[in-house]
């Protein structure tokens, strides 16, 4: 028989507001009017323009594409349209859900890929990025920053970096992947990886839903928002996921630290497991690759939100164990958007307390180069 | 005590030119028999995939990609290259390394040339 020689207060259960939880994704607003005083001439003029149009919920026509303005709200009492204004009420927010450390992302910003003008796009990420630093990450919060950059124009993106690349509130960088177009994988957007490597700031590909005519199209025919939201995101990720293995981009950028957010994780066993299979066949058409595709997915990180909820809660951890993510996947709330996840849905998962104090903390240290007080450690 | 090999006559050497390769059946055994630029290798005609008959596929090169090329795609490794005709995977024939899988290698067989004659030591 083995004698329990643990005291007991170290055999007691973890509770949620005893372990660190740091939270890979949380939404900061960021409207036209509060980014034009941050924002480069001519496009300064064109923010003071928009200040004045009503908003809808990332939704403002010449800033952040909506819906294709043709579908109509579907009635209830789902208030869709929370947002966070400022850094204080972030953090009273957050401190009320038990996190201790955030990664910020924009709201509007998310859809920069799908807009049209090359210009207009780099000066709204150097904006938001002046921004952001300036009125979010300066104080000693807990809320650290992803820089944004436009992957209409790559180039201004790594000056971007690497004009931040050593401030403390600033620790990975957005790359919107809905609606891009090329795909992440081209090697048009090397420039921003290579800028990131460099400044070790790992890159954080977020989806979101938009319209827009890029794989996956056709989600403007569905009747409900369920539907889109179904398709967008995951497929959204995995084609750029594809895109970046099968154009070897960890290949080409080894130490450059990359996350996929906002999609849940129950896609990654399938994609790689897909890859895999190709791989058999085509290896020729990827020569670069080394080893099997899923070599290079288990290195990738993995945001839980929106987890999945299975009736058996067990089977996500079994999700997460066909990818090794054990070690790769952190928790994310995505605060304060209408689908946002309570960390207490990721701490109860069937889980030992190892694991779980991984997923709900130390895996995001690591990945993001921070310490538990949310210093980087490589500055 | 090492095993007996036995020696098995695949056949004389001028009907397995260079660029040339054939299945040969040795004691129930289905062997490749390559000769590649002058020298003869030999695999198992069985690919561990989905037990293909690999060494009836094509030989042929592939092609490489590396940084100090920019990552361009490159043709490489000429005739040196089996290719399972079931589902494309890849072999250098000399090694019976797999292009697409660095932890599998097939067994490769001795083959030696006696008047004339190609061998194979199994």
């Amino acid at each position: 028989m083995t004698v329990e020689t643990t005291p007991a207060a170290s055999r007691r259960r973890d509770r949620l507001e005893d372990i660190l939880v740091v939270d890979a994704d949380v939404h900061v607003h960021e409207s036209p009017g509060e980014l034009a005083p941050y924002c480069d001439m001519p496009w300064r003029k064109s923010l003071e323009v928009l200040a004045n149009v009503p908003e809808r919920y990332l939704d403002i026509p010449g800033f952040s594409a909506g819906a294709g303005g043709l579908t109509a709200p579907f009635p209830g009492g789902h208030d869709s349209k929370r947002m966070v204004t400022t850094a204080d009420q972030m953090r009273e927010e957050l401190d009320k859900l038990s996190i201790d450390l955030a990664v910020l992302f924009p709201d509007h910003l998310l859809k920069i890929p799908v807009l049209p003008q090359k210009e207009y796009a780099a000066a709204l990420a150097r904006a938001y990025n002046a921004w952001l630093i300036d009125k979010w990450c300066s104080q000693d919060n807990g809320l650290l920053g992803c820089l944004v950059v436009a992957p209409q124009d790559p180039e201004d993106g790594a000056r971007e970096i690497e004009k931040y690349a050593k401030d403390p509130g600033i620790v990975g960088v957005y790359l919107g992947l809905a609606g891009v177009d090329p795909l992440w994988g081209n090697r048009k957007y090397d420039p921003i990886y290579a800028a990131a490597e460099a400044a070790g700031l790992p890159v954080l590909l977020h989806s979101v839903t938009v319209i827009h005519p890029v794989f996956p199209w056709q989600i403007q025919g569905y009747d409900t928002e369920m539907a889109r939201h179904t398709v967008a995101h995951p497929f959204a990720v995995m084609a750029n996921l594809v895109d970046m293995i099968t154009t070897g981009v960890p290949v080409r950028f080894p130490d450059l630290k990359i996350a996929f957010i906002e999609a849940g994780i129950s896609w990654v066993p399938f994609i790689m497991n897909r890859l895999d299979k190709e791989y058999i066949e085509r290896r020729r058409e990827v020569p670069f690759l080394e080893n099997r595709p899923s070599h290079y997915v288990r290195k990738f990180y993995f945001a839980t939100q929106p987890v999945e909820e299975p009736e058996n809660p067990a089977d996500l951890v079994t999700l997460i164990n066909l990818y090794g993510g054990e070690d790769t996947t952190m928790f994310a709330s995505d605060w304060p958007h209408h689908d946002f996840d309570h960390p207490s849905k990721v701490f109860q998962l069937p889980m030992s307390p190892e694991a779980r104090r991984k997923i709900m903390g130390e895996n995001a240290l690591r990945f993001f180069n921070i310490d538990e007080k949310g210093r980087r450690l490589n500055l | 005590m090492a095993r007996t090999r036995k020696e098995f006559t695949v056949g004389p050497t001028h009907e397995l030119q260079p660029g040339q390769h054939r299945v040969v059946d040795v004691d129930g055994r289905e062997i490749g028999v390559f000769n590649v630029d002058g020298t003869y290798h030999a695999l198992p005609n069985l690919c561990p995939h989905q037990i293909g008959p690999l060494c009836q596929g094509r030989v042929s090169g592939t092609l490489i990609s590396r940084k100090d090329t920019d990552w361009q795609r490159q043709w490489a490794h000429d005739g040196e290259i089996v290719t399972c005709p079931w589902h494309g995977m890849e072999y250098h024939i000399a090694t019976g390394q797999c292009l697409a899988f660095p932890e599998v290698r097939l067994r490769t067989y001795e083959v030696v040339v006696e008047d004339d004659q190609i061998k194979l030591r199994i």
